[in-house]
């Protein structure tokens, strides 16, 4: 889902301009019928759609989470008080883009940048886990081959995790597009798509520490 | 592509051409200058104009309908008598699951889109779509995912699964070619296309109708295409996690779909029909939105019962959601599920009954004028209520496990998908061509199309039935005579009379693109109003201009167009509709109040550039080469960028010469060439 | 036209005699049941249908364009509309309280008195008759292949799984289709009331030779039942010293014996079928000359004449006939022989040894052997006596 996922920042920065011709000029938005930017209006059917993508990947990993091998089933292997602090950082970073989005709100360039850097990092952190976890997985004899278990489990949990990184790279694309001024268009709506990526992101984490992590198999 | 109305104090022909709009290099965001041309092949690849695209789409799209056509016939020929020899077994899995996959992904599918692309904005009285750029790479998306999907045949064989590619048959160690995999990542590519196409459109509906135009006011067609576009919003991504896993299980080894590792194969069957039944609607609700605009234009009425026709089709839209088991009635649900969703299949016969029975009440008591485009509509309530009628028998969870997986499900959907989409599209090409292309495609070639094509289904599929009850199975590269009985009903005959009727059907469609050929060579440009027609489209240029109105329209009515032609001056219950004015004066009168300034989005390379990226990742995957997929990654990467840094239009800055300010607007539109 | 036309194919197929795979001649209870709920869904399909065409062809003639005024701009009548709507819904509520009554009635399995397993493989079944006390008794545990012998009148349980990909088992007269799932077992009541052959097809796709994927029911009643088991239960007897079967019999165990068993021989080195992953084994071949077709039910293993006597039997003669088995006489000889010798060349199979990388080398389905005249004799001399 990487290449749907990317689409996002476009998405996210696609200017559309004043072709709607409702007699704008160019600048800022022109109305539209249902005063929703198109860009957000675009960015919620994504997610929509990206709900059932997971959806699709959740479904597959609870029907699997029974079919592990030996000694390497979920209640084995999950570490949850290391995975626990993780979704902390990653949620905790969904504050720090609140912090963003209204700074961007107020116009305030310095506090924007520094907020998304800060959610960046903690989004970073949590990648970093993840990849921590995974490796420990990996040693203890858990491949993406193994069993149905570890390729539903890698799967659902691998997908989550690329799409946090692309909202990493997004995060710090857009700190470096305002730095630079090279962002078409709305800047504070653009860290506001931005922001709706990443709480989406983070809502899903939600959902997956629940059900892969919390509730035992 | 940027329009610029020049103001100015008196009309002025340009006197010399126009210095193109320069973008210069200090002003030029991205990574490249961009490009500039509104002629030849650069004005088409790095086009964003919605039209454009809807054109490529379309030609694209019956390109593939060609191609998937003589799959057919192959396949027709090798059924056509017993031990056919026509093909080989391999060969002919290979045909009937490229036959259906290219039909259903390659034609049905980007012909909606591209019809949509050109005439839903036109419709609701936009200029172009919400995000051009998008919609140009959703274009590449498609193409490049169909090239995948065929390149295929030239590289060891194509997919030969079937289009369900049901598991674990369609694992390696059953279909150890690399067909699979190009058919896997080849629809991941296009699925691409889909949803970006789809979110496009619905915020495109959604945010930009022109003012007066509220939902209720919006024509049927762009109603169908907005229920469509949120299908495929929703059942895109199912298919995709479909797709992944078995990408992961031919590519890394992994055993989503094999019994031996403990696995499910029902799984698979799961995630494909919730995308593919939904997938059914997606096929064919474009088309029930184009006879809702053709059967009221040739009957001088409205659609009769406007909000059930748009109110059944949210609910086939809801209703598509829950139906997608009856595809497994066979597979082993237990019986409860079955009955569940026999009879959700049956509740979604009502609104699909409601919209036949509209059609035909629009046209009962109507002034009936039988055009191309009017044959194909009404070609279609006839054949798709075949079609519908047979979907009930099956319905029936019990009778279904006779009938399913036999020839008469292939005539059942051959009804509901040639005699619905197909005929709706083709009504379509009719009505709309002088709109695209500003000639009619000629009437008399049309008859033979329409009557060769509707004769040729139905000695096509309509024996089908017969061969379907009588015992003889899909997917079958030959049939014997000794199952094939002497009655009457024997499977002989009427294979034969399937195959007579595929070749009439094709010489139907070759009459098509005779048409087409003859059109554009000795066609007449078509009038203003061709059709006397009842919407919004029409009240422009034909074709219409890069910026589709030189004023957006307000809406007053549900067939806004005609209510500005005709008036009622009966009194009380009497009527009498008069006509008050023409199309010319119509349009006329929009053109005197054109807008002063029309910026129109920028051409861009980076649409083609990002989704040129794809195919050479799916290839690197394919091939186990992974520092390809790398490569093709880091490019798309590199393109994200340089589109994400360039605004969607041109600023100001960047054309030459700017607008002067004077006094008042003119309809004069001196343009970018 | 076509509505009538639909009509009247509906009709009629039902009048046909001559398909074997017929869905409108139910011979057995279950598809009896299925046929009860389905004619009267076509029949009203039929007229619905007709009544849309009769209204399309009335508007064309009756509202023509003959200059009449332009009509009034009418948006609908929400009354009639209502009306319209409710009327198909209550045709499809009494379509549907039968076929779930049916449904439910179907899926009951406990009354089944005989039980018998099913194994789809790529492109063939294997039929096993476990032990049991239904079936009129079995005591040992016995395979067959391509063909399942029931007796008539007796409620059978098809209990079936697959060796490799999806399968299903259908035959039409008898019961609707049910697919057959690797790693799943899926049940199927099935019933014949007359001795006869039902034919019937693999419909779910899968693979190269999925058309050449078929089966047969054969019932026979209960005292030819009998008979017939105990004929399939009966010791190896090796061919007599010094024939050309005898000869056969050790050609059979260096060239057949790695993938077909027949019982009692001392094969050595033949092991249980490997689920899941592809054929490795073959059918049985025991008491092959018992069945009349070959290869997935493919072939006739009867000379045209004789195939004619037992298909076209009355059911009073059919026990009879089918008992007989194939004699020297009746052999279809060209194509057993052909088959022998070259086996992909009747049937595609997955043979070619440059394509099996995926499947360590194993062919799915018989390779060819490359025998020459003498060994094929000898081997159809060896099962000519396997009866």
């Amino acid at each position: 889902m990487s290449d749907a996922a990317t689409l996002e920042a476009q998405v996210a920065h696609d200017d559309h301009g004043d072709h709607g011709g409702h007699g704008g000029n160019g600048a800022g938005h022109p109305p539209t019928t249902t005063g929703l930017s198109h860009n957000k209006l675009g960015m919620w059917l994504f997610l929509g759609s990206e709900c059932l993508l997971f959806g699709g990947l959740i479904s597959t990993y609870m029907l699997y989470r029974g079919r592990a091998s030996e000694n390497l089933g979920p209640d084995q292997i999950y570490d949850l008080p290391f995975t626990s602090v993780s979704s902390f950082v990653l949620l905790m970073s969904s504050l720090t883009m609140v912090l963003a989005v209204s700074a961007a709100g107020r116009k305030d360039v310095r506090n924007v940048k520094l907020w998304l850097t800060v959610t960046a990092l903690l989004g970073a952190t949590f990648v970093g886990g993840q990849v921590y976890e995974f490796t420990s997985f990996y040693r203890e004899g858990l491949g993406f081959t193994t069993s149905l278990f570890s390729s539903s489990f890698y799967a659902l949990t691998g997908f989550h995790g690329v799409h946090v990184s692309v909202g990493i790279i997004m995060l710090l694309a857009v700190v470096g597009m305002i730095s630079r001024d090279r962002i078409p268009g709305d800047r504070a709506e653009v860290v506001e798509l931005v922001g709706l990526y990443w709480h989406f992101v983070d809502i899903v984490w939600i959902v997956i520490f629940t059900l892969v992590y919390l509730i035992p198999a | 592509m940027a329009i610029i109305e020049r103001p100015a104090t008196e009309p002025v022909v340009a006197p010399t051409p126009t210095p193109a709009p320069i973008v210069t290099p200090s002003e030029a965001f991205g990574t490249f200058r961009r490009p500039v041309e509104t002629t030849g092949w650069r004005a088409w690849v790095f086009t964003v104009d919605h039209k454009k695209i809807g054109v490529m789409y379309g030609a694209a799209a019956l390109f593939f309908f060609v191609v998937a056509g003589l799959e057919a016939l192959l396949i027709r020929a090798q059924l056509a008598g017993p031990e056919g020899t026509v093909l080989s077994a391999d060969v002919y899995n290979q045909m009937f699951t490229m036959h259906a996959t290219t039909m259903i992904f390659l034609f049905a599918i980007p012909m909606a889109a591209g019809l949509a692309n050109y005439l839903v904005p036109l419709q609701i009285g936009a200029r172009d779509v919400a995000f051009p750029r998008i919609n140009a790479f959703g274009f590449w998306c498609f193409l490049a995912g169909g090239i995948v999907l065929n390149l295929s045949w030239f590289l060891g064989g194509a997919a030969d699964g079937g289009w369900f590619m049901y598991q674990p048959n369609a694992s390696v160690p059953f279909s150890p070619t690399n067909g699979v995999d190009f058919w896997a990542l080849g629809l991941q590519i296009a699925g691409i296309a889909s949803l970006t196409g789809a979110i496009n459109l619905i915020v495109t509906i959604l945010n930009m109708r022109a003012p007066g135009m509220s939902l209720m006011r919006m024509p049927v067609f762009t109603w169908m295409i907005l229920v469509t576009q949120f299908l495929l919003v929703f059942a895109i991504p199912v298919i995709t996690v479909a797709f992944f896993l078995l990408t992961f299980q031919r590519s890394f080894d992994a055993a989503f779909f094999s019994p031996a590792a403990g696995a499910d194969p029902l799984l698979w069957q799961h995630l494909f029909w919730i995308f593919g039944h939904p997938e059914v609607y997606i096929l064919v609700l474009p088309s029930f939105g184009i006879v809702s605009e053709v059967l009221p234009v040739f009957s001088k009425k409205p659609l009769f019962g406007y909000p059930f026709v748009v109110f059944s089709g949210i609910a086939i839209g809801f209703l598509g959601w829950g139906v997608w088991a009856h595809h497994m009635f066979a597979s082993g649900l237990g019986p409860v599920s079955v009955a569940v969703f026999a009879t959700a299949t049956m509740a979604i016969a009502v609104p699909t009954g409601v919209k036949i029975i509209n059609w035909t009440l629009t046209m009962w008591g109507g002034k009936l004028r039988f055009t191309t485009a009017m044959l194909f509509a009404m070609g279609l309530v006839v054949q798709f209520t075949i079609g519908g009628l047979s979907g009930v028998t099956h319905s029936v969870a019990p009778s279904d496990t006779q009938q399913t997986d036999t020839y008469y499900i292939v005539a059942h959907f051959h009804y509901v998908l040639f005699g619905g989409s197909v005929l709706g599209f083709f009504a379509g090409f009719y009505y709309w061509w002088p709109k695209v292309f500003g000639k009619c495609l000629s009437e008399r070639l049309g008859r033979w199309n329409f009557w060769l094509m509707i004769i040729g289904m139905n000695l096509t599929f309509g024996p089908m039935h017969i061969l379907g009850l009588q015992g003889q199975p899909r997917r079958m590269y030959i049939w014997t005579t000794e199952r094939s009985g002497e009655g009457f009903f024997n499977l002989g005959f009427w294979n034969l009379v399937s195959s007579i009727g595929a070749f009439i059907l094709a010489v139907g469609v070759l009459f098509f693109l005779t048409n087409i050929v003859h059109t554009h060579r000795k066609g007449a440009p078509a009038p203003l109003d061709p059709w006397d027609a009842r919407t919004l489209e029409w009240i422009t240029t034909n074709p219409p201009k890069e910026h589709n109105f030189d004023r957006v329209p307000t809406v007053s009515h549900l067939d806004e167009f005609f209510h500005r032609k005709y008036e009622d001056v009966g009194e009380g219950d009497a009527h009498d509709l008069r006509a008050v004015a023409t199309a010319e004066e119509v349009l006329a009168a929009e053109q005197a109040q054109a807008d002063a300034q029309i910026h129109m989005p920028s051409p861009s390379y980076w649409p083609i550039v990002v989704a040129a990226t794809l195919p050479v990742i799916a290839l690197g995957i394919i091939y186990g080469v992974y520092i390809v997929s790398i490569v093709g990654a880091l490019l798309m990467v590199f393109g994200i960028f340089g589109w994400a840094m360039e605004p969607g239009t041109a600023p100001d800055s960047d054309f030459d010469p700017s607008p002067v300010d004077d006094g008042g607007p003119t309809t004069e539109l001196v343009r970018s060439e | 036209m076509l509505a009538v036309g639909a009509i009247a194919a509906v009709t009629l197929t039902a009048c046909a005699e001559d398909a074997p795979q017929d869905t409108w001649q139910p011979e057995g209870e279950n598809s009896t049941r299925i046929h009860n709920l389905q004619w009267p869904v076509f029949a009203i399909a039929g007229v619905v249908g007709l009544l849309v065409f009769l209204a399309i062809v009335w508007v064309v003639i009756r509202y023509r364009d003959r200059g009449q005024p332009i009509p009034k701009q009418s948006h609908g009548k929400p009354a009639l509309e209502i009306a319209l709507t409710i009327l198909p819904a209550l045709i499809l509520v009494g379509v549907a309280v039968p076929t779930v009554g049916t449904l439910m009635a179907l899926a009951e399995t406990d009354d089944t008195e005989c039980s018998v397993n099913v194994y789809g493989q790529q492109w063939w079944w294997e039929v096993e008759y476990p032990e049991q006390k239904g079936c009129g008794g079995i005591d040992r545990e016995f395979v067959t292949s391509g063909q399942m012998v029931i007796p008539t009148g007796t409620k059978v349980l098809v209990s079936g799984t697959s060796r490799d990909v999806i399968h299903s088992w259908w035959i039409p007269a008898l019961n609707g289709k049910k697919d057959m799932v690797p790693g799943r077992v899926h049940t199927v009541r099935t019933q014949a009331d007359e001795p006869g052959i039902y034919a019937g097809q693999c419909t779910e796709f899968c693979g190269l030779s999925h058309a050449n994927m078929r089966m047969e029911v054969v019932a026979l009643d209960p005292g030819d039942f009998e008979t017939w088991k105990a004929n399939q239960l009966k010791p190896y007897a090796a061919p007599e010293e010094g024939s050309i079967a005898a000869e056969g019999e050790s050609a059979f165990i260096s060239q057949c014996a790695r993938c077909h068993v027949v019982d009692g021989l001392d094969d050595g080195g033949v092991n249980a079928p490997e689920q899941f992953v592809y054929s490795r084994t073959a059918p049985n071949l025991t008491n092959l000359m018992t069945r009349n077709t070959f290869a997935g039910a493919t072939f006739d293993l009867l000379t045209d004449e004789c195939r004619e006597r037992v298909w076209e039997a009355t059911p009073e003669e059919f026990g009879e006939r089918y008992l007989e088995g194939v004699t020297p006489e009746c052999l279809n000889e060209v194509d057993l022989r052909a088959w022998i010798k070259n086996a992909p060349a009747m049937k595609p199979m997955y043979t070619d040894g440059t394509k099996l990388g995926p499947t360590d080398g194993r062919s799915r389905g018989m390779p060819a052997l490359g025998l020459n005249d003498d060994q094929a004799d000898q081997l159809v001399a060896y099962l000519l006596e396997r009866n």
